[in-house]
């Protein structure tokens, strides 16, 4: 492994697989146990069951809140109502990366890299800048649109049928941009182990008219008092959590893979972290729309650097490799062990399993309206949580 | 302040397309019908003596060029429609194993650009209100039982729309939730577009003919 070494933790911690917790450049053995109370029920007070079915909610996800009424004291997530196990092991690379996509379908584009990277690390392969650049442009595309998407779902608790609607018309935009790029809406079979195959053209055009019209709605949504008001003081995250991605740049922590993984060539485009210093839902809502902007500076500079390939192909069949990614909700994680072609063993760590760890502790002290804000505002995906790889 | 929303909205004016009274403005080359013959050694079965099988296919791209898509939407089976719901029909969306693409094209279908809402489509929070549950992604045993609670929560008549490969299948990932026979329509794809999906509800609602 070039960018990983096995030993014990040290630096910023990323997240856990199933084996190991992950550091920026350390693989420790054994997840790290992660701080979590038991709550005890005082007289009065009861629990409120809400999902995994509720067509509120874009994924199949259970919430146990405890609560004397409206005031929550608790609560409890289970993301693993729908939990899928996976069969990677034994397959080659390629075979694998069908299903590896489809771990979190809306974030194709992030599992599909960093588990090719991993991949790449293992066999030595070294892939083209050109292709490097494509990835970057894939990656901030999609980071775009997922941003859009958790803008979009803040907006329609409050009510706010505008707005939403012409996030969700950018939204849309976006994914027909993606498809004209990548041939599919998800990225899906675009990318390979040492390539990919997109086309750019005029994308920075297109994209560059998506960012200005965010940017009026962005503004409208700054001078909207009661919008504000639903996001400021909801979901205060404590300061100590383990925070990935936008979540903990709301914080003011400057934590992002693209600045410290190291791997795609980010700061040959002048990269640098947004921050902030409101860690709530406001905090988190900033954050993600100002990244859109700048997502779409990044692919603006990138596509004239980008390319397909040529295919590189490895110098071994055998090997270990990681890589980590920064995905719209935070830095994830693969690590692949491969012998003689075929997959042995594939670890995961997705930032939803330490972004959920903060959802809850800062829902405490929120009242139940507010939930649905804080929820949407850490944009957790629980696909790419509830699954075990075999 | 007050009215800055409003105003804002109108100045955009329409952004909803013709479809589906006019041919979709956008569709995706993947996934979409394939034509071509051959054989292939497909990853999931879907193409067997030369014949391409819709439900079972990921849209991978590996069988190109002996397959090649058309853009034409139109991947979908009708098993059975019900009349009743020609002119209002809700859905209730059921999550039970899906990676999130299905998901998001199937909400997809109320954004601006498609409005299903102006076909009679609506979404429901509750399977009591539903005319049908649209069920998305493989079997997983933490939702089978939801699942089948909130089939029987719905009132009769109702229908069951599959959506996507894993609800159809399985394709790569896993096996189908439910047995096939009970679906009443059959929505092929990985994701299927949203055009895929209004089509397949049209056609459902308004007692067309199978694709």
């Amino acid at each position: 492994m070039r960018r990983y070494r096995f030993g014990s933790g040290t630096g910023r911690f990323v997240g856990n697989t199933e084996k190991f917790s992950v550091y920026e450049d350390v693989i420790s053995i054994g997840p790290k146990p992660l701080e979590g109370k038991r709550y005890e029920r005082a007289p009065g007070e009861f629990s409120f069951s809400y999902g995994p079915l509720t067509g509120g909610l874009l994924e199949s996800v259970a919430f146990d809140f405890e609560t004397p009424g409206e005031l929550i004291k608790s609560v409890r997530v289970e993301p693993y109502s729908k939990v899928r196990t996976i069969a990677i092991k034994g397959l080659t690379p390629q075979d694998a990366l069908l299903r590896v996509e489809r771990i979190n379908g809306f974030h194709a584009a992030s599992h599909s890299i960093a588990y090719e990277m991993a991949v790449e690390d293992a066999l030595g392969v070294e892939p083209p800048e050109g292709v490097l650049f494509s990835r970057i442009v894939m990656l901030e595309l999609e980071r775009i649109r997922s941003n859009l998407l958790v803008v979009k779902r803040l907006c329609e608790p409050a009510g706010f049928g505008v707005p939403m609607n012409e996030v969700y018309y950018l939204t849309e935009k976006v994914s027909r941009l993606i498809s004209a790029v990548s041939g599919h809406r998800y990225f899906f079979s675009s990318t390979y182990v040492g390539g990919c195959d997109i086309k750019v053209e005029n994308l920075a055009t297109s994209i560059k008219g998506v960012a200005f019209e965010f940017e009026k709605i962005f503004d409208g949504l700054l001078q909207s008092k009661i919008f504000l008001n639903r996001l400021q003081n909801n979901g205060k995250t404590d300061h100590d959590s383990d925070l990935l991605g936008p979540s903990a740049r709301a914080a003011g922590k400057r934590v992002d893979a693209r600045d410290d993984a190291d791997i795609l060539p980010y700061k040959d485009l002048g990269f640098n972290p947004v921050l902030f210093d409101e860690p709530d839902a406001f905090g988190r809502f900033y954050v993600r729309s100002i990244e859109i902007i700048r997502s779409a500076e990044i692919i603006e500079n990138a596509v004239n650097l980008c390319s397909n390939g040529p295919q590189r192909r490895g110098v071994t069949d055998s090997g270990e490799g990681a890589a980590r990614v920064e995905s719209p909700q935070g830095d994830l994680f693969y690590y692949v062990k491969i012998d003689r072609g075929v997959i042995e063993d594939v670890q995961i760590s997705s930032p939803s399993l330490l972004n959920i760890n903060a959802f809850k502790k800062s829902m405490v002290g929120n009242i139940f309206t507010d939930y649905h804000f804080n929820w949407e505002s850490f944009g957790i995906w629980v696909s790419e949580l509830a699954v075990v790889l075999t | 302040m007050t009215n800055f929303w409003f105003l804002n909205g109108l100045k955009k004016g329409v952004k909803t397309e013709r479809f589906p009274a006019a041919e979709p403005e956008e569709p995706p080359v993947w996934p979409s019908r394939l034509k071509g013959s051959g054989s292939y050694e497909c990853p999931t079965d879907a193409i067997v003596g030369g014949e391409w099988i819709q439900e079972r296919c990921i849209f991978c791209r590996r069988c190109v060029p002996s397959f090649t898509p058309t853009q034409s939407q139109n991947i979908y089976h009708i098993r059975s429609v019900e009349p009743m719901f020609r002119k209002s029909f809700y859905l209730y969306p059921v999550d039970s194993g899906a990676c999130g693409a299905c998901n998001t094209e199937f909400f997809n279908i109320f954004s601006p650009q498609y409005d299903a809402n102006r076909l009679g489509i609506f979404m429901t929070n509750t399977p009591r209100h539903a005319d049908a549950i649209v069920v998305m992604g493989v079997g997983s045993p933490g939702m089978a039982e939801a699942l089948e609670r909130a089939y029987e929560a719905m009132p009769s008549p109702k229908l069951i729309i599959a959506l996507g490969v894993c609800a159809l299948t399985g394709g790569v990932m896993g096996n189908s939730p439910m047995n096939r026979e009970k679906y009443n329509v059959e929505i092929a794809g990985c994701p299927p577009s949203p055009y895929t999906i209004i089509s397949a509800i049209m056609a459902a609602k308004e007692k067309k003919g199978e694709m």
